[in-house]
């Protein structure tokens, strides 16, 4: 199902959560809502899910305005970041309960609530799990019964809100690929919320990058990461550091060293640029470029990190080839290989 | 759990709580029942017989079977507003709540004479219909639920305030009605506190001796509290009367105590979330 949002502003007391923001959801996608705490990227999916509303702006599901519509009218699966289990009550219970909350008329028989119980445990994989007590799961199997718990209305939207924050790493990835099935095989529409830039890059289709309140770009990973639309994308995506540059001629003019612009912006005077750990190539010292002195070198990952110290006391990780020639405390030359600027 | 303290210190640190428990606690309480009992079993049973003790416990249970449902209501229903939604006013409701806990009984006993007594604002009209607030039945509930009306709620704000709002919001996106929320959700997460607090409004419903004082005007066999029947039949030299009497308050508490371990030991348990 469609979902789409147009001119959205939501006000908490004097502080602007969502300011005008519109954004179109294509059936069956899976998108992330990426951005740092406080951007206004939970305020929007609890406003999907009809959880908050908002001041201003349409809310529209397959192209009908659900805007006044409370949570209970909307057919949305919400899984939340706490997962919000209800405690007292066995994870069958749980699972059934938006089944046993419908008006008699439309709710399925004991019988068939049992049968669809059943069904969702085994897609979840945890079956013969029912009788436990969500205290008696280990915090996957609670996410997972949180998920069954969403499924069992047969949603058309599924919401997710930092699904995976309270996981460790190992478990998380597990889950990643497990999410993905699903939404896959349920032929669902689903957002989920995340701070995790490597979460959102891996399992979205597309990714909307959201900052103060707006979203600063909505596209997918490949174009995210590689294209960054925004200096605040650019700077929140890949790790990259900050500097000030000018910008002249498509061309970017950075510590002495002249590149062109990876990024598509053609305006001239002063800038910011960015660049990525594996985007320094590391040079003798003397030559142009950023001097540098060497911190420390990790070779633990595909990658050598190497730390170093700039002149002006930021410390930065460069990522060198496992070879890389380079010693704690020797003075060395960043220079940048690809630079990504905007104006200032 | 072991400390670093010496064995000595920790052993007088207990010594003085329990020599205080007993002093401060039980040899009262024993002396209420000896006093009871100290004509006999026939005194006793025809103190307590007497026609005024059984109208001031009829009167006592009367007005804790009204006050502390009213309270019950009051306190679920501000604890909800104020942990479940956001609004305006709202820290001036929570002070507001706490308010009959710093107001001396008998200000609060004093604020309804004010009212609807004789010379109150709202005496003249009352009288002119021929109603009666001030030194009648009423009065001595609008006083009692006064001075008990913070008990619910404050067992309720702390917890429902950990708890969060994600579970009553899951419900509703699951497509609960605000009622089904309320009983199947909320309720069974609250429980134990709920009626943890409406054991302690019950206790205070019972024992209040200065609001209740002030607005009863001690009708004997009318208006008369235990509490109150207690203190005149002191005042009259009747010891043995008095006593017996205050055993039976004394009895009420102690059945409100039991229940109150035996709810903190079951309490404690939900609240790590053991199930069963």
């Amino acid at each position: 199902m469609t979902v789409a949002v147009k001119g959205l502003t939501k006000r908490f007391r004097d502080q602007l959560a969502l300011d005008r923001v519109d954004l179109d959801v294509r059936p069956g996608e899976f998108l992330a809502l990426l951005g740092p705490s406080g951007s206004g990227k939970t305020t929007l999916l609890r406003i999907l899910g009809g959880l908050d509303f908002p001041d201003a702006g349409t809310v529209s599901f397959g192209g009908e305005d659900v805007a006044g519509r409370p949570a209970r009218e909307r057919r949305v699966g919400f899984v939340f970041q706490n997962y919000a289990l209800f405690r007292h009550m066995r994870v069958a219970d749980n699972i059934a309960f938006g089944l046993t909350v419908r008006p008699r008329r439309d709710r399925p028989s004991p019988a068939a609530i049992r049968a669809r119980v059943d069904e969702l445990l085994a897609l979840v994989q945890l079956p013969g799990l029912g009788r436990r007590f969500p205290a008696q799961l280990s915090g996957g199997q609670r996410q997972r019964v949180a998920l069954a718990r969403a499924l069992a209305v047969d949603p058309t939207v599924l919401l997710l809100d930092e699904p995976f924050g309270a996981l460790d790493a190992k478990v998380r990835n597990d889950l990643r690929r497990w999410l993905r099935g699903v939404h896959e095989t349920m032929g669902l529409t689903s957002i989920f919320v995340t701070h995790d830039q490597d979460e959102a890059l891996d399992l979205a289709d597309r990714v909307a990058v959201m900052s103060a309140g707006r979203i600063e770009q909505v596209d997918t990973p490949d174009a995210v990461y590689n294209r960054p639309a925004t200096a605040f994308v650019a700077d929140f995506i890949g790790n990259a550091t900050r500097f000030d540059c000018r910008l002249s001629g498509g061309g970017v003019e950075i510590a002495g060293v002249r590149l062109a612009n990876a990024a598509p912006t053609a305006a001239d005077g002063r800038g910011v640029a960015f660049v990525r750990p594996h985007e320094f190539h590391l040079a003798a010292a003397g030559e142009p470029g950023l001097a540098a002195t060497v911190r420390r070198v990790a070779h633990t990952a595909a990658l050598a990190s190497v730390e170093c110290a700039l002149a002006d006391g930021r410390v930065i990780d460069v990522a060198a080839p496992l070879d890389v020639a380079a010693t704690t405390g020797a003075q060395v030359t960043l220079v940048p290989t690809t630079v990504r600027a905007y104006p200032a | 759990m072991t400390t670093e303290e010496p064995r000595w210190l920790r052993w007088t640190l207990i010594g003085v709580a329990l020599a205080f428990l007993l002093l401060s606690l039980a040899l009262p309480l024993a002396a209420v029942f000896a006093g009871a009992f100290a004509k006999g079993l026939a005194a006793y049973r025809s103190a307590i017989a007497e026609r005024d003790a059984v109208a001031a416990m009829r009167l006592t249970l009367t007005v804790a079977a009204i006050a502390v449902p009213l309270n019950l209501v009051f306190g679920l229903a501000a604890s909800w507003a104020i942990t479940k939604f956001d609004f305006p006013g709202k820290s001036l409701l929570i002070s507001l709540i706490d308010l009959p806990l710093s107001v001396s009984p008998v200000v609060s006993g004093l604020i309804y004479v004010l009212l609807f007594g004789l010379q109150g604002w709202a005496g003249p009209w009352l009288r002119d219909h021929d109603l009666k607030i001030v030194f009648a039945v009423p009065g001595i509930v609008l006083a009692t639920v006064f001075v008990t009306f913070p008990f619910v709620a404050r067992e309720l704000i702390p917890l429902m305030l950990e708890q969060g709002r994600s579970d009553e919001e899951a419900a509703r996106s699951l497509g609960a009605s605000g009622w089904q929320t309320f009983r199947r959700v909320t309720l069974p997460n609250i429980r134990w506190g709920l009626l943890y607090g409406v054991l302690l409004c019950n206790a205070r419903a019972m024992g209040e001796f200065g609001a209740v004082s002030v607005v009863s005007g001690h009708i004997r066999g009318l208006t008369n509290t235990l509490p109150l029947h207690i203190e005149i039949l002191y005042n009259e030299y009747n010891y043995v009367a008095a006593f017996a009497v205050a055993s039976l308050l004394a009895g009420l508490a102690l059945v409100t105590l039991v229940a109150k371990s035996v709810l903190e030991w079951r309490f404690g348990d939900e609240l790590a979330g053991a199930g069963h």
